[in-house]
């Protein structure tokens, strides 16, 4: 099936320059319906008044880091299998380890390129 | 009169002489945190690391950026779609340059850790009404690895590949 280039997509990063980055790449992409959250509270506020499609978070964010809210999506019935690709600089065995556990689709480490991100979102969602 | 007047002038002394060495006492003791090897090992090393990573990661980031306005001004707009294309590819190596923000930003939340402890010390030194707090326990935050101690994309593809294995094999 075909990947819809209109579905809903929520990034969060604390880095307003990273925002536009993502969205900036995404958009490349043909993705055209980008919403932004500037930590893992604001995501989760986001994702209870609408339903999106695909998750893009950063990991190091204050109050609510990228991997709490990865746990609370996965703990969420109406979220818990909603793709959740962690974007994010934390590179250590042990956060990839943590992060595949609590049910991660996919880890792209920064910097990163336009086409790393592609390829890992074709491992996500399909062929696009 | 004369000897009253010594012992005065001793005693006074030998009172200061104490009261100097109970400062240098309390001082070394207000030190301590920063004396401490896991401090200077650790806190303050990572800074060093952390900041001269920072710098030369936005070097990198600063030539990438001219190279790529570089080429932007070299191109010829006579063929509009090549041109077209190439400018495209030219933003698209500025947008991904700019990461650098996030990663320094980071590495430099580590420089300012190490000197915000200091500054608590010199402070709690000057004027004794602050306390030096203990770091906070930021379980499984390491921020950005140093040039070559994190993982490369690779190798996290291959961590997720074997755990995806072995939950199919499980599953």
């Amino acid at each position: 099936m075909a990947v819809d280039m209109k579905m809903p997509i929520l990034i969060v990063d604390d880095y307003k320059t990273m925002l536009r980055i993502v969205r900036n790449l995404l958009s490349k992409l043909g993705f055209s319906d980008i919403d932004e959250a500037t930590d893992g509270t604001d995501a989760l506020a986001k994702l209870k008044s609408r339903r999106y499609a695909l998750i893009i978070s950063d990991w190091n964010m204050q109050p609510m880091t990228g991997y709490e809210l990865l746990q609370k999506v996965r703990a969420d019935a109406s979220t818990k299998s909603l793709p959740f690709v962690m974007v994010t600089a934390e590179s250590k065995v042990e956060n990839v380890i943590a992060a595949r556990k609590a049910g991660v689709n996919n880890y792209i480490i920064k910097p990163f390129s336009a086409e790393v991100l592609k390829a890992k979102l074709k491992t996500v969602l399909g062929d696009f | 009169m004369a000897g009253k007047g010594k012992l005065d002038l001793v005693e006074r002394l030998t009172n200061e002489c104490i009261d100097v060495c109970q400062a240098v006492l309390r001082g070394r003791k207000y030190l301590a945190p920063l004396l401490d090897p896991s401090f200077r090992a650790h806190k303050l090393q990572r800074a060093l690391n952390e900041q001269k990573a920072a710098v030369g990661e936005m070097e990198m980031a600063v030539d990438r950026i001219m190279t790529a306005v570089e080429k932007m001004s070299e191109i010829d707009f006579a063929d509009s779609g090549d041109a077209a294309r190439r400018v495209a590819e030219c933003c698209g190596e500025i947008v991904e340059a700019c990461c650098f923000q996030d990663i320094t930003g980071q590495r430099m939340s580590q420089v300012n850790e190490a000197l915000s402890a200091i500054e608590d010390t010199l402070t709690f030194l000057s004027d004794g009404t602050a306390e030096a707090a203990p770091p906070e326990d930021q379980t499984l935050l390491n921020g950005p690895a140093l040039p070559g101690s994190g993982m490369e994309q690779d190798a996290v593809d291959e961590i997720l590949a074997d755990d995806k294995g072995k939950q199919e094999a499980l599953g």
